[in-house]
């Protein structure tokens, strides 16, 4: 068995995977985030899209626009994905290996927004990418940072209150998420949560929301 | 060490702020791209100058991320631009004509030597010049099969390497044989695209 110093990790422990120093860990607040994003990719494997309604001016007609079959089976695929992402990213018990989680996260979620032919929806994706690349600036500083200062980045060392973790680390560390988070703010600005393909959108507000709250969690712990 | 990092702090701190102020700066969005990739590089070299084995483990994997997040937003420039790939007579210069042969058979015969991941990348850049120039009418699904037994090699030698220690010098062989075949095999299909093949 690895030797860890913390035996009290957030809460009591529920269950803990161990890959050499690499502690994957369920507490109860993990555990919960994990459920919760556990559900909603479940939703989207077996969800079925919906259409876009347009309502006629002044009459009682309505239509429902063409989905490209193409694009949906990509957006789901993206967004499995980043539920897939989103729940490493929760119960994971290394800081690099949440950055790099958090980043995936944030390549999915361009991969979901992205999926429309629509310039301004582009558009928004397109400035969405790039400020999750350069989130990814802070991100991983904040891990290096937090590795250099500490020796290690192990979570079940870095929460015992033994290990000094630099403030800088955690600010950077808290700015990436934010950056790589930033999704729902741009897909609010895109107008396409009313857009086709909803259910798919959602996991991109639900990944931005588990990854901020386990950030929360991780610097407040540290 | 004790001097270096917070020196080489120093400097990527400067380094990314003068990207950063770039970026407000510039306002073409292909320009934009190439300065998001520089920043990431500034990502590497915080990691890099923890300066530990482990930091180097680390830099593999934020390379990888880095790069597919590139990929990624390029995907969206090109789709946002509606840019298409250009019509036309393809590029040819006379050496395209003579070299490939003699130059991919040095390189495919200096990367059997070396042997593994770099004598794989070796070998790959002569397959890589020899089909962008010869073109292609081979089967695809061959090399494909043998880049799949390869890995399946690779992955036989570690567990030699687990269970038969005794055994190491088999095992870095089989190992090193078989990462050449499927880097070269993975890479060479690189050097197709270019033509636009059916398979590809």
């Amino acid at each position: 068995m690895f030797n860890l110093p913390t035996t009290n990790i957030g809460g009591p422990e529920v269950f803990v995977l161990e890959f050499g120093d690499i502690v994957a860990y369920f507490s109860p607040y993990t555990a919960a985030l994990f459920v919760f994003a556990l559900i909603f990719t479940a939703l989207v494997i077996v969800s079925r899209p919906e259409r876009q309604v347009d309502i006629a001016f002044g009459g009682d007609a309505y239509y429902t626009k063409e989905v490209d079959p193409n694009l949906l089976r990509f957006q789901r695929f993206m967004a499995i994905a980043c539920g897939l992402a989103t729940l490493g990213a929760v119960m994971t018990g290394d800081v690099f290996n949440f950055t790099l989680f958090a980043s995936m996260v944030g390549i999915t979620n361009i991969g979901i927004v992205a999926a429309y032919r629509n310039r301004h929806v582009l558009n928004a994706a397109f400035q969405y990418g790039i400020v999750a690349m350069l989130a990814t600036v802070p991100l991983f500083g904040g891990a290096a940072i937090v590795l250099a200062g500490t020796g290690t980045l192990s979570m079940w060392e870095l929460f015992g209150g033994a290990m000094a973790v630099p403030l800088i680390a955690k600010a950077f560390l808290v700015l990436g998420v934010m950056g790589e988070g930033m999704a729902p703010f741009y897909i609010a600005k895109a107008e396409i949560t009313r857009a086709q393909g909803a259910p798919f959108i959602l996991m991109v507000h639900v990944s931005s929301l588990l990854l901020f709250l386990r950030v929360t969690e991780i610097v407040i712990s540290m | 060490m004790e001097l270096a990092y917070p020196v080489g702090l120093v400097v990527v701190a400067a380094s990314i702020i003068i990207g950063f102020t770039a970026l407000v700066r510039e306002k073409d969005d292909l320009h934009r791209i190439l300065l998001t990739d520089l920043a990431e590089v500034l990502a590497l070299v915080l990691i890099a100058l923890v300066a530990t084995d482990l930091a180097e483990a680390l830099i593999l994997p934020g390379l990888v991320v880095g790069i597919s997040e590139l990929m990624a937003v390029s995907e969206v420039y090109i789709a946002k631009e509606g840019l298409r790939a250009p019509e036309g007579p393809a590029f040819r210069i006379e050496v395209m004509d003579s070299a490939p042969g003699i130059l991919a058979l040095i390189l495919v015969a200096y990367g059997i030597v070396l042997s593994g991941f770099t004598g794989g990348a070796i070998a790959a850049v002569g397959a890589v010049f020899y089909f962008m120039c010869r073109g292609h009418t081979e089967q695809f699904e061959l090399i494909e099969t043998v880049s799949g037994y390869a890995w399946a090699f690779w992955i036989g030698a570690f567990f030699i390497f687990m269970f038969l220690p005794a055994y190491w010098f088999f095992a870095v062989m089989i190992a090193g044989g078989a990462i050449l075949l499927k880097v070269m095999a993975k890479m060479s299909l690189v050097g197709t695209m270019r033509r636009g093949g059916p398979d590809v």
